[in-house]
């Protein structure tokens, strides 16, 4: 016969052919299944790649949303981590007739009396208001405010003295003044110093420090802050707290703030406002969970329609490769085998728009969270849900033209050519 | 005598109320080389993919390589395909972009054999068909003869029993056509059974078995006439 080794050894002859072995098609290998879902994308690159396209802006989307916001998340709690949440702040409300309130005097003293307190300090709010000098209209404030200060303030706050020195025993009876970042900036004083002078209650303050921006105390930021004797004496300053700052030991914060309010001001507890910073800085971060929800609903309606992409392009594909269909039929494939060639593709096509996808969205993710100054964070379900999902896309994008391809009937296949 | 390789009983094949095919009774045995041929439209390829099993008749039994068609399925049927049958077309179908080498070896992507079989076979086939230079060929680099060249090796890289060639050279030259014609014939000669249809009556003739068909009936078979003559 011939140097070829037959597939099978051909039915022995024999006069009358005994009824043979039923045939049973063979299983093709996974490496064959996927080389031949390949083969049809390797031919039309440019159309793989634009289908492929849009299933890859929908995850890029949908993983831009999810991995800015989780770096946002993650930037946040490594800011609350080094402003610590444990820091309370009681402010007066409204009295029971509807007047402005105020906290006792001794309030300071009475937060300090709590076991589980770590530090206390206060500030309080003077008429007084800061100009850059004397010749600034009085109604030019600017919106600055200028407070009384208790030397212990940025122990308690955690706030940073960025130039010169903070207020001391020293110098607190002396006209000088700590400026925060926004009222330094407003004032024009980039330096703490002798000749760094601001016009403070009718006379001149002399700047002997300047604050780092604080989140957790952003009223200071806007402040000009003088020592509580100076203000009493030069300001007319009452002497009552606008505002106590105080920090709990980390496991008894819910605790301390329920008690605070009747802790500082035992007569009147209901005229007190106890506050979180910290759940304020988290809250103004949640607010932002519409726009990330529109978001990621405007990247699952871009995957939707990546998806249909990819159907509209397999049922072309199938049209155009009715020949290829009839050839396949004839050399022996099963309609399952030309339905798992189809479905293959599809999946192919739109992992490989997933895979696109989920580097696009790291890629958006890295670049916005840099751009920000955050920590890049993609979580490990996001991209694996982001191929997932274009599994499921491809799958069902594939399965309608795959059923066609397998429904055809070999002769009319072929005749397509 | 040699089993029958392609058994037909009373086969009809009718589409609507055209009817492509009828009453066609053909036994070709191991081995045979034979032409059908007959005008456009008389039912040579109906006939050839009712042997191919790529089509069922509407009437009459079909019988391929001992299998009662009948009675297996479509998956069945594909089996059979895979290893019992090679098809040339005349349109060639191979795919552009894909190597010769590549296009013989999907010859055998449903026969269960390992990937490096396939083109270790693919490679010895191509060679039969004298392209062992042009392993690596796409098929815009080859001519038409030598498409159906690759075609042929594709068909016969299985070495399967029976090879059906619907006007394999319709669409060649004469000088080409007559190549292909040649290699048929070295397969034959090869021990593989190979049904060649055909309107060209010269080629036709050219075979040694020649059956005629017009408008879907079998009007004239050499063999049959043979074996009237001995039996007379
Ligand atoms: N799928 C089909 N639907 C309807 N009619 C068909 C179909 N296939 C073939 N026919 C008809 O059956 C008859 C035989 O067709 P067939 O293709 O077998 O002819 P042929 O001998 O191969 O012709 P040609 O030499 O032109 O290829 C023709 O009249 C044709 O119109
Ligand atoms: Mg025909």
């Amino acid at each position: 016969m011939s140097t070829l080794t037959p597939p099978q050894p051909a039915p022995s002859p024999a006069p009358e052919p005994s009824p043979a072995r039923r045939p049973k098609p063979a299983r093709l290998s996974l490496a064959d299944v996927i080389r031949t879902g390949g083969s049809g994308l390797r031919s039309r690159p440019m159309r793989v790649f634009l289908s492929a396209l849009g299933i890859a802006i929908g995850i890029a989307a949908m993983i831009g949303v999810v991995g800015i916001s989780t770096s946002s998340q993650e930037e946040l709690s490594r800011k609350l981590a080094a402003l610590g949440t444990n820091l309370l702040t009681a402010e007066p409300g409204q009295s029971f007739t509807g007047e402005q309130a105020h906290l006792p005097d001794d309030a300071v003293r009475m937060a300090r009396a709590v076991p589980e307190m770590e530090s206390v300090s206060a500030i309080g709010k003077t008429d007084a208001k800061v100009y850059r000098n004397d010749r600034v209209p009085p109604q030019e404030t600017g919106g600055l405010s200028v407070y009384a200060a208790r030397t212990d303030l940025p122990d308690t706050v955690g706030i940073e003295v960025t130039g010169g020195r903070w207020l001391n025993a020293a110098n607190t009876k002396y006209p000088a003044v700590v400026l925060g970042s926004r009222t330094a900036q407003q004032l024009g004083i980039d330096e703490a110093g002798p000749d760094a002078q601001v016009w403070l209650g009718d006379r001149w303050f002399t700047v002997i420090g300047l604050l780092a921006p604080n989140e957790l105390a952003p009223e200071l930021d806007s402040a000009a802050l003088v020592g509580w004797p100076a203000a009493e004496r030069e300001l007319g300053f009452d002497g009552y707290p606008t505002t106590v700052y105080t920090r709990a030991e980390e496991a008894a914060v819910t605790d301390v703030q329920e008690i605070l309010g009747a802790t500082v001001n035992p007569e009147s507890p209901n005229e007190v406002e106890v506050s979180r910073p910290s759940d304020a800085l988290a809250a103004k971060q949640a607010t932002d969970d519409a726009l990330s929800g529109l978001l990621l609903g405007l990247g699952a309606v871009a995957l939707l329609v990546g998806g249909v992409g990819v159907a509209n392009t397999m049922v072309i594909s199938v049209l155009e490769r009715r020949a290829e269909i009839g050839l396949r039929r004839s050399l022996g494939a099963t309609r399952g085998q030309i339905r798992t060639q189809f479905l293959c593709e599809s999946l192919l096509l739109s992992a490989l728009g997933g895979v696109g996808g989920v580097a696009l969205g790291i890629a958006v993710t890295t670049g916005y969270a840099g751009y920000q100054g955050w920590p890049t964070v993609v979580p490990l379900w996001a991209m694996a849900g982001g191929v997932g999902a274009t599994l499921i896309i491809g799958g069902l994008a594939g399965f309608y033209p795959a059923v066609r391809a397998a429904r055809l009937p070999p002769t009319e296949a072929l005749a397509a050519a | 005598m040699r089993p029958p390789v392609v058994d037909l009983d009373g086969v009809a094949k009718t589409y609507g109320d055209v009817a492509a095919l009828a009453d066609a009774h053909l036994t070709v045995r191991r081995g045979e080389m034979l032409a059908i041929v007959g005008p456009s439209g008389s039912g040579k390829s109906t006939m050839l993919n009712i042997m191919g099993t790529l089509a069922r008749p509407t009437a009459g039994t079909v019988r391929i390589d001992g299998h009662a068609v009948d009675d297996l399925s479509d998956r069945e049927l594909s089996a059979l395909r895979a290893r019992t049958i090679g098809f040339v077309f005349q349109s060639f179908h191979l795919a552009g972009g894909v190597p010769a080498l590549d296009a013989v070896a999907d010859g055998l992507l449903y026969s269960g054999l390992p990937r490096g079989d396939r083109r270790r076979l693919a490679e010895a086939a191509l060679r039969r068909v004298g392209l062992g230079p042009r392993l690596y060929s796409e098929p815009h680099q080859l001519s038409g003869g030598e498409k159906q060249r690759v075609a042929i090796a594709r068909a016969v890289v299985g070495d399967p029993p029976l090879l059906l060639a619907d006007e394999p050279t319709g669409a060649l030259d004469s000088r080409s056509g007559a190549v292909v014609m040649e290699l048929l014939h070295e397969l034959h000669g090869a021990g593989t059974t190979v049904v060649v249809i055909t309107h060209d009556r010269d080629i036709a003739e050219s075979l040694p078995r020649e059956v005629r068909i017009k408008d879907g009936r079998i009007e004239h078979d050499s063999a049959a006439l043979r074996q009237e003559a001995v039996a007379r």
